[in-house]
């Protein structure tokens, strides 16, 4: 069976967000390792309060993802959803810049 | 409540449209406005009446049709089918500038906020706003912007011109 | 450069205020996300896939130091230390926050800048030749007519929803380094053929992405004061006749190629003979007050030689390359036109950090009259550097890893964010540019190899004009892996074309390999190294290319 989680954008920040259920209270978290993953059958609660953030305006487009369940946690199915969860697999400019200073 | 601005003040819209014109004997009194191809069918009928007479254009109408009747017409109604689709406000311009219509050019649909001063610059003066939009709140929409800098149907010149 | 003035700093003024609105309208849910969203993208914000991302537009791609600093100030407070220079000469950031813009855009406006028109359905940024004013190949300086048309175009009330985004291009000079024949409407400054008279060659319905196509000479010669009449011309047509049933057919080209030629410029013709006596008729007293705005600086009369120049040539090859790859002759002699790659190996293509534009801004100051340009190949320009102060620039730019000697060299290469960043993307563009930079970072291979484009894109909408590159990529998703296409033979300048896929797509670490393969059957088959690979791929076709590729 599927395993999902469901994420979205914040809208005030525009940061990658996934939802988190609390005994029902839902959150949202950047980080996907804490997002609630739900099989087929439980995903109508996750889309539920997804939409409900959605109306109250404290997220952006929800949507389902697949993920796994590994050792490491939680891993997008896509390299889409992936580099979403973990940022650009690129070295930012500033990181890179330091690097070669230091190294030089 | 209309939800109708009429020259940027609130207003109750006294128009009414109407297109059962099967029957000429049964022409409502009052102000109506009509579709074009209705306008096109049963022109002289229609100026047996007293009221005051409108024409609806779909928004892929050319406004030429109807330059030699704007004289007889008081209300030409332009649509936005959907916010981005902004065929009309072409059609304003030309009904305004190029064909000198000096009645009501009334937008209806997607009619909001962050739209009319563009629809204002471009000669409409009538606007039946969107159901959930609050005309009253939107009336400050028409000045948010001061500064214009090409001519439309508010201005003849460029703004670089305007200030010799 | 234009000078705001005070109408120009209230519109701003305004426009600010008005955005802020929109942002606390959607704050409390007055507005719907697609409702804001035709707002936002008006006001140059998407957003992506990490974050919101703000495009700030560099009208014509001019910048002063202090609008430069200002860019530094705002990538610092806002956003992560760095911004990006797009290929439509803009900048972008890419991790601010929506309840920061409106206080971004209040420093750009302290500086006259904005974000106005950066995106969305409507007139964007007029782009141009970043050489303007000073290059010697100049048949008239196309700022202030890109100037007439930023102030026509903004705000336009009639084109603010048109049925897609539309882009002009203006050149004034024999090269084409604004690539005019890719825009919705390209101008190209030219002389009449029967007078001194100053006009315009109009191109219209050029474009890239899942359709590119080059632009058609509507007109051959349009006078110029008749430019901004005939432009609301054009518009009023694909206002009216623009297809909205379709995104992917909304574009002008599309109206062009279906409506044909021919037909199209009959529209044309007629709505213009209607207007062209109104108020959008330029007079001579327009022209004289705009091109106030952009006269040539006060230069100093200098010889144009200089004995420490000559020494550090003869005596640091690695100066001596920066030379021969990065700088350009200028028309004023004793001065030279440096380009600042931003294409290093340590960088994304057009990445610069804050620190790094606030050394630019002060190299301008210091050696090139305050003024920086942005190029559409994603780097920048100093266009006023006295010849005897190269041997000192070269040692400030090196220290700020922008002196990589490659302009328009293999490794100079045009890249779209890709999904790194994009939303839109399907594949990744800049790992695929830095191990092209890695496997070629050798100067004796690039400089050999000579005049080349490599541009990558990360998906089929082209924001990395991969179609016009000598060679291009293009990144697509296959089942779930990121694949590359390759397309050769495509030119940006005066010889304008589209390349041709040349065959299946190379999976992410073949496709490094594969380019290695172009380029050896162009080195193998040239004539002579005076042969660049664009004029060598065109006299030997693809058939090579395609058996060394794929046997």
């Amino acid at each position: 069976m599927a395993l999902q989680v469901y994420t979205a954008s914040l809208l005030k920040e525009g940061l990658v967000a996934y939802l988190a259920l609390d005994n029902g209270r839902p959150s949202w978290t950047t980080d996907i390792h804490l997002a609630t993953v739900s099989n087929d059958d439980a995903l109508e609660t996750l889309k539920t309060a997804a939409e409900q953030s959605e109306q109250d305006n404290i997220v952006v487009a929800p949507y389902a993802i697949d993920v796994f369940q590994t050792e490491n946690g939680i891993v997008a199915a896509t390299k889409r959803e992936q580099i979403r969860a973990a940022g650009p697999t690129i070295a930012l400019p500033q990181d890179n810049i330091r690097e070669s200073r230091e190294a030089a | 409540m209309d939800n109708y601005i009429k020259d940027r003040k609130v207003d109750s819209n006294e128009w009414m449209p109407f297109t059962g014109l099967e029957d000429g004997d049964s022409l409502p009194t009052g102000d109506i406005y009509v579709p074009l191809e209705e306008w096109l069918n049963a022109r002289e009928t229609l100026l047996t009446r007293n009221g005051r007479l409108g024409v609806a254009l779909r928004n892929t109408d050319d406004p030429a049709i109807i330059k030699d009747d704007l004289e007889r017409l008081d209300l030409v109604v332009l649509e936005f089918p959907k916010m981005a689709d902004g065929r009309a406000f072409t059609q304003a311009r030309l009904l305004r500038e190029r064909y000198g219509f000096k009645g009501e050019i009334r937008a209806t649909g997607d009619v909001l906020y962050d739209q009319l001063f563009y629809m204002q610059r471009c000669g409409m003066n009538g606007f039946e706003l969107r159901d959930d939009q609050n005309a009253s709140n939107s009336l400050k929409a028409f000045d948010e912007m001061t500064v214009t800098y090409q001519p439309a149907s508010d201005e003849e010149l460029p703004l670089w011109r305007r200030n010799k | 450069m234009y000078q705001y003035s005070e109408q120009d700093h209230q519109l701003l003024l305004e426009r600010v205020s008005q955005f802020r609105g929109q942002v606390a309208r959607r704050l409390k849910g007055e507005l719907s996300e697609e409702e804001f969203k035709h707002q936002r993208l008006r006001n140059g914000l998407y957003l992506q896939l990490h974050a919101y991302m703000l495009r700030v537009a560099i009208p014509y791609g001019l910048l002063s130091s202090e609008q430069m600093r200002t860019l530094a100030h705002i990538a610092r407070k806002y956003d992560k230390g760095y911004g990006h220079f797009s290929t439509r000469q803009n900048i972008q950031y890419n991790w601010p926050k929506l309840e920061d813009v409106p206080d971004i855009l209040d420093d750009l406006a302290k500086v006259e800048m904005h974000a106005i028109q950066t995106s969305g359905n409507c007139i964007r940024n007029t782009t141009s030749d970043p050489l303007a004013g000073v290059a010697r190949d100049e048949i008239e300086d196309p700022r202030p007519y890109c100037e007439l048309i930023r102030q026509w175009s903004t705000f336009h009330p009639e084109f603010n929803f048109l049925p897609r985004k539309f882009k002009i291009a203006v050149s004034g000079a024999t090269q084409d380094r604004a690539a005019v024949a890719v825009h919705d409407i390209g101008l190209r400054l030219v002389k009449s053929k029967t007078s001194e008279e100053i006009g315009f060659e109009v191109y219209v319905g050029g474009g890239l992405g899942r359709t590119p196509m080059l632009g058609k000479v509507i007109r051959a010669f349009l006078p110029k004061q008749d430019m901004l009449t005939y432009l609301e011309a054009i518009l009023r047509v694909y206002n009216m006749l623009g297809r909205r049933d379709n995104i992917y057919k909304a574009r002008i080209k599309i109206l062009v190629h279906e409506t044909g030629e021919e037909k199209f410029r009959e529209l044309v013709e007629a709505e213009w003979e209607k207007i062209k006596a109104g108020g959008l008729y330029l007079k001579e007293e327009d022209f004289n007050w705009v091109k106030g705005f952009f006269n040539d600086p006060e230069y100093d009369i200098l010889p144009d030689q200089d004995a420490d120049f000559e020494n550090l040539m003869l005596s640091n090859a690695d100066f001596a390359r920066w030379v021969d790859k990065n700088i350009e002759l200028h028309k004023q002699s004793g001065y030279r036109i440096v380009y600042l790659s931003l294409k290093t190996a340590h960088q994304p293509p057009g990445d610069v950090t804050a620190d790094q534009m606030d050394a630019i801004a002060d190299l301008a100051d210091k050696y090139s009259l305050g003024h920086i340009r942005t190029t559409h190949r994603q780097n920048l320009v100093l266009s006023d550097v006295q010849l005897k102060d190269l041997p000192a620039l070269w040692g400030e730019l090196k220290a700020l890893d922008l002196a990589t000697p490659n302009y328009n060299h293999v490794t100079d290469i045009i890249s779209c964010p890709g999904l790194d960043y994009c939303a839109l993307a399907t594949a990744r563009s800049i790992p695929i540019s830095q191990a092209i930079t890695a496997r070629f970072d050798d100067y004796d291979f690039i400089n050999d190899l000579g005049d080349v484009s490599i541009n990558i894109s990360g998906c089929i909408n082209a924001c990395g004009h991969h179609h016009v590159a000598n060679i291009g990529i293009l990144g697509v998703n296959k089942k779930g892996t990121e694949v590359y296409q390759l397309t050769l033979g495509g030119s940006a300048r005066e010889d304008a074309a589209i390349g041709k896929i040349i065959g299946p797509a190379f999976e992410a670490d073949e496709i490094v390999d594969a380019v290695s393969e172009v380029l050896s059957v162009y080195l193998e088959n040239r004539e002579d190294p005076e042969e660049t690979f664009l004029t060598a791929y065109r006299r030997l076709g693809p058939a090579l290319f395609k058996e060394r590729l794929y046997g």
